[in-house]
C-alpha cells in the first residue's frame, strides 16, 4: 500500500543537485534574505556621504574598518552565543582584563608576544568557562551572570594595577596584532577576517555549529537527540571569550599599552551587530556573515557620527535610536 | 451525500450556528472551498477530515483569529463576522486548542478565573472567594481538579482538564473542542465527555473535531466530513457506521481504506514477531532488573529482539518515565539495566544513543523536533557522527541521507531544506522517526505514536514500526489508545503507580475493553497496598 506514496516521495527527491556556488551561499546565508541589512547599509552610506565630504575616502573607509576590528571580533562570539539562546554582556569586561592579563604577563614573566597572546586569549576563556558553568551547571540565565561577570571582570581589570595602564614594549607583538600587515592587509583586518573564517568555518561547516543551533533552536529536542546542551553551550561562552581575549591584543597593540578602563559600553555595539546580522534572540537563527555586516554597519554609524561632528552624548543618544530602529525593521 | 438532509425525527430547533459557503485562500492555496456547518443548541457536532482537510482553517475563522473570503456566519440567527478572538468570544464561542493557553505559574483557580477575579473595594484579590468559587464550580461539574495546584505541575491530562473548564466558566453558547481527548486515558475521557453532556443540557452548541471514529459514536449526534476543504457530507451518528466515515474522510480508492478495514479487525490479528521465523524472540535486547528512581518502583522488564512490547496504564502511572529512564533522562537510583546481556550505564541521552536507544518522545513539538529548523537538520541530529569527519560535517551525504529518509518514509514535503513546521502533524512524526531509521537503532522507544496523527498517516507508522520490529529490533510503546496497543504489541505489561504490575502475552487479552478492565483492576490493587 505504500507505493504510490513512496513512488511520489521518490520522484520529489530527484530534482536537479544546485550547482556548487549556490550551495555555498546557501551554507553561509542559512536561507536568510538580508536584503533589508543591505538596505540599511546603502542608507546610511547615503546619508553620511551627502552630509560629510570626507566620508567617501579611502582613508575613512580604513578607518571605519579599523574601527570595526573589535566589535567585528567579538560579535562572532556572540553570534555563537546567541544562537545557542544565550546571552554574554561580560565581553567589553572581559577584553579589558584580557588585555591587562596579557601586559602583565609579558612585563612580569617574559616578555614575549606569546606569552601575551597566551595569557590575553587564556583569560578570555577563562571568563567564558566561567559564564559558561554558572550559566548551564547552577541555571541562572545568562543574562544575570555575564551581568555579574561585566562588573567582576571590570573591577579585577581596574584593582591589579590600581586603575594604571601597563606599557608593552615587545615589537613583534606590535608588529602581530596592530601596525604589521598580512598579505597586503593591515594586522587588525587580517585578524577580523581570521576570526570571520573561522567563525564560518565552525558554525556553518563543524558540527559544533549544528550542535549549536539545536541547542539555541530547542534545547529540549537537542537534549532527546543526544546533543550536549551544557557542554555545547559552555563551549560557546569560552569561544566568545577567547575572541574577546584575541581583540584586547588587536587594542592593546595599538596603544602600546593596555588600560584596564577601555571599551565600556562595548557590549551594546556587539550585541546590536549580533541582532542587526540576523541573529534572533529567541535561538537558533543566524548566520556569522550577517554579523560582519551588522558590525560594519555599527562602524559606519560610530564613524560618520563623528565626522558629522555630532557632540558624544548625543551620539550616544542618535545610536540606540538608530539600532532599536533597524533591530524593529529587520526582524520577522 | 454533498448536503444534509433535513433529518427525520431531528429537534426543529433553529440552528445556533449556521455556516454557509465559507472559502479561505492562504497566499494560493485553497483551504476552504466552500464549506456548510450547522449546529443545533444542544447538540454535539463531530467534525471529522483528515489533516488538511480545512478542520482548523474553519474552527479559526469561527473563533476570530482568521477572516473569510465569501460565505456567511449565522449566530442564533443573526449574522457575524470576526476579525478578532476578543469579538469571538463576546458572541459566546469558547475554544479549546490542542496547544493550551494556560499561565503555568498560576493555580488552577487563578486560571480559571483570570482576569475577572473577585476582588475587595480597593482591588485587592478576594483570594478565598476566589478557591471558593472555583472548587463550587468543579464540584458541581463533578471535575477532579484541585484548584490550589500550579498548572505548571499538572500532567497534560489535568491541563487540558483545566482548559477545558475555563471555557465552560464563561457565558458559553458554542464549545468547540479541538482533539481534545488526545492525550486523555479512558477515565478521563468519560469526565470530559460528562462535562460535555453538562454544557450540553444548557443549550449549549458543540463543535468537536477529532481523529478518533469511536468517539464519534459515543458523544456526537451528527457528523460532518470535510476533505480537501469541501464538505463529503453530513450524518446522522445513529444512522452512520465506522465504514461509511472512513471512505468518507479519506475519499474514493485511497490505499488507508484498505488499511482501515485491518485496524477494525484488530482481534483477529496475530502477533508478527513472536511466530516470525526471520527474527529470533528468545534473546532479550534489553533487560531491567528492580530499577528504582524518583518515579519508578523495582520495574522488571525483558524486551525481546524483534518484540513490540506495550506499556499500557493511566497517564502518570509512570509508562513515560520507564521511557526516559531507559533514555538516560532519569537518573536511576538502584538495579541495573542491561543491553543484549551487558550491564549499561545510561546516564544521559547521548550515552543511551551510543549503546543503541531511540526515542520518539510524546509530544514533538517540545521534544522531537526543532520546528524552525530543516528536516534535513533535524534528522541528522542524534547521528551527526555518522554525518561528520574529523567533525566536519559531510553536507552532501547528509541532504542525500535526507532525500533517502523522505522518500522511504512518504514524508510528503517540497525537499530537505523544508522547515519541519511547515509539515503537518503526520508528516512531522515521520520525521521523528526518520530521525532514527540508520543506524537500526537497538531498541526503538515510542511514546504515544500516533497522537494528532491522521487515519493514513498512522497505518503508515504502523507499518514502519512492524518494518523495524521484523528486522530485529525491540520496541517499547507507550499509548492511551488499546486499540492500539492491541493492534501492534506481541507482549502488554500494565505499568501502575510507577512499577509494571502484570505482563500479558497478546494472545491472553480479548478486546481494548478488556485490556481497558486490567489496567483499572491494577490500579486499584495498589490502591489498596499503599
Amino acid at each position: 500500500m505504500t507505493d504510490p506514496i513512496a513512488s511520489r516521495g521518490a520522484a520529489q527527491s530527484t530534482r536537479p543537485q544546485p550547482d556548487r556556488l549556490r550551495e555555498f551561499a546557501r551554507t553561509l546565508l542559512r536561507g536568510e534574505r538580508p536584503y533589508m541589512l543591505y538596505i540599511a547599509f546603502a542608507i546610511l552610506l547615503v546619508i553620511f556621504s551627502l552630509a560629510s565630504p570626507w566620508f567617501l575616502s579611502v582613508d575613512n573607509f580604513l578607518n571605519i574598518g579599523r574601527q570595526t576590528t573589535l566589535v567585528s571580533i567579538v560579535a562572532v562570539g556572540m553570534t555563537f552565543v546567541i544562537i545557542a539562546r544565550q546571552i554574554d554582556l561580560s565581553v567589553g569586561s572581559t577584553l579589558a582584563l584580557s588585555g591587562m592579563a596579557a601586559a602583565l604577563a609579558m612585563s612580569h614573566i617574559n616578555n614575549s608576544w606569546i606569552v601575551g597572546a597566551i595569557a590575553g586569549v587564556g583569560t578570555g576563556a577563562l571568563v567564558g568557562l566561567l559564564n559558561g558553568l554558572l550559566t548551564m551547571r547552577l541555571a541562572i540565565p545568562s543574562f544575570l551572570v555575564t551581568l555579574g561577570t561585566l562588573s567582576a571582570a571590570r573591577g579585577l581589570a581596574l584593582m591589579v594595577t590600581n586603575t594604571k595602564p601597563v606599557i608593552i614594549t615587545d615589537e613583534t607583538y606590535f608588529s602581530i596584532f596592530g601596525e604589521g600587515s598580512f598579505l597586503g592587509i593591515p594586522a587588525p583586518i587580517a585578524w577580523t577576517l581570521a576570526a570571520t573564517i573561522v567563525g564560518i568555518l565552525l558554525l556553518h561547516y563543524n558540527i559544533f555549529g549544528r550542535r549549536i543551533y539545536a541547542a539555541g533552536g530547542n534545547p529540549t529536542a537537542a537534549l532527546y537527540s543526544g546533543i550536549q546542551v551544557r557542554r555545547v553551550t559552555t563551549l560557546a561562552f569560552i569561544l566568545t571569550g577567547m575572541l574577546a581575549g584575541l581583540a584586547a591584543l588587536v587594542l592593546s597593540a595599538r596603544s602600546h599599552a593596555a588600560r584596564p578602563d577601555v571599551v565600556e559600553g562595548m557590549e551594546l555595539d556587539v550585541i546590536a551587530a549580533v541582532i542587526l546580522g540576523g541573529c534572533s534572540l529567541f535561538g537558533g537563527r543566524g548566520f556569522i556573515l550577517g554579523t560582519l555586516l551588522g558590525s560594519l554597519i555599527i562602524g559606519t554609524l560610530n564613524n560618520g557620527l563623528v565626522l558629522l561632528g555630532i557632540s558624544s552624548p548625543m551620539q550616544l543618544v542618535i545610536k540606540g535610536a538608530i539600532i532599536v530602529a533597524a533591530v524593529a525593521f529587520t526582524k520577522r | 451525500m454533498s448536503e444534509p438532509h433535513p433529518i427525520a425525527g431531528a429537534p426543529s430547533q433553529a440552528p445556533l450556528v449556521r455556516v454557509e459557503g465559507i472559502t479561505k485562500s492562504f497566499g494560493g492555496v485553497r483551504a476552504l472551498r466552500g464549506v456548510n456547518l450547522e449546529v443545533r443548541p444542544g447538540e454535539v457536532h463531530a467534525l471529522l477530515g483528515e489533516n488538511g482537510a480545512g478542520k482548523s482553517t474553519l474552527i479559526k475563522i469561527l473563533s476570530g483569529v482568521h477572516t473569510h473570503d465569501s460565505g456567511s456566519i449565522e449566530i442564533a440567527g443573526n449574522k457575524v463576522a470576526f476579525d478578532t478572538p476578543a469579538k469571538a468570544r463576546d458572541a459566546g464561542i469558547a475554544v479549546v486548542y490542542q496547544d493550551l493557553s494556560l499561565v503555568e505559574s498560576l493555580s488552577v483557580g487563578a486560571n480559571l478565573m483570570l482576569g475577572r477575579e473577585p476582588r475587595t473595594r480597593l482591588g485587592f484579590l478576594r483570594k478565598r472567594q476566589l478557591m471558593a468559587e472555583v472548587e463550587a464550580f468543579l464540584k458541581r461539574h463533578g471535575i477532579p481538579l484541585d484548584p490550589r495546584v500550579s498548572v505548571g505541575s499538572l500532567p497534560f491530562a489535568y491541563r487540558q482538564m483545566t482548559e477545558i473548564c475555563k471555557a465552560l466558566m464563561g457565558d458559553v453558547r458554542v464549545l468547540i473542542l479541538d482533539e481534545p481527548t488526545s492525550a486523555l486515558t479512558g477515565d478521563e475521557e468519560q469526565i470530559l465527555f460528562d462535562a460535555i453532556k453538562t454544557v450540553t443540557d444548557r443549550g449549549v452548541g458543540v463543535i468537536y473535531v477529532t481523529h478518533r471514529l469511536n468517539e464519534v459514536f459515543r458523544v456526537s449526534q451528527r457528523v460532518t466530513v470535510f476533505r480537501d476543504g469541501s464538505n463529503v457530507g453530513t450524518f446522522t451518528t445513529a444512522e452512520t457506521d465506522m465504514k461509511q466515515l472512513v471512505a468518507a474522510i479519506v475519499g474514493p480508492g485511497h490505499a488507508a481504506m484498505q488499511a482501515q478495514e485491518t485496524t477494525s479487525g484488530r482481534a483477529e490479528r496475530t502477533p508478527p514477531a513472536a511466530t516470525d521465523a526471520g527474527s529470533s524472540p528468545g534473546s532479550p535486547v534489553l533487560s531491567l532488573s528492580n530499577v528504582s528512581n524518583d518515579r519508578l518502583r523495582h520495574v522488571d522488564l525483558t524486551l525481546l529482539k524483534g518484540e513490540i512490547h506495550g506499556l499500557a496504564g493511566l497517564i502518570g502511572s509512570g509508562r513515560t518515565e520507564i521511557l526516559q529512564t531507559i533514555f538516560g533522562l532519569r537518573r536511576i537510583e538502584t538495579g541495573d539495566v542491561a543491553i543484549d546481556g551487558e550491564t549499561r550505564q545510561l546516564r544521559s541521552p547521548a550515552e543511551a544513543i551510543e549503546c543503541g536507544m531511540a526515542l520518539v518522545p510524546e509530544d514533538r513539538h517540545v521534544q522531537g523536533l526543532i520546528l524552525e529548523h530543516s528536516i534535513e537538520r533535524n534528522l541528522t541530529l542524534p547521528r551527526l557522527a555518522h554525518f561528520s569527519r574529523w567533525g566536519w560535517v559531510q553536507q552532501r551525504a547528509s541532504v542525500q541521507g535526507a532525500r533517502a529518509a523522505i522518500s522511504r518514509l512518504a514524508v510528503r514535503a517540497p525537499g530537505p531544506a523544508t522547515p519541519v513546521k511547515n509539515l503537518s502533524g503526520g508528516n512531522q512524526q515521520k520525521v521523528v522517526f526518520a530521525k532514527w531509521s540508520h543506524p537500526r537503532p537497538r531498541v526503538l522507544l515510542l511514546d504515544e505514536p500516533t497522537v494528532g496523527v491522521d487515519v493514513g498517516a498512522r497505518e503508515e507508522i504502523y507499518i514502519l514500526v512492524r518494518e523495524a520490529a521484523k528486522v530485529g529490533t525491540g520496541i517499547l510503546v507507550v499509548s492511551s489508545d488499546l486499540g492500539e496497543l492491541l493492534l501492534l504489541c506481541d507482549r502488554i505489561s500494565v505499568v501502575a503507580d510507577g512499577r509494571i504490575s502484570k505482563t500479558f502475552k497478546r494472545g491472553e487479552l480479548g478486546d481494548a475493553e478488556e485490556l481497558h478492565h486490567l489496567i483499572q483492576l491494577s490500579q486499584t490493587a495498589d490502591e489498596q497496598a499503599a
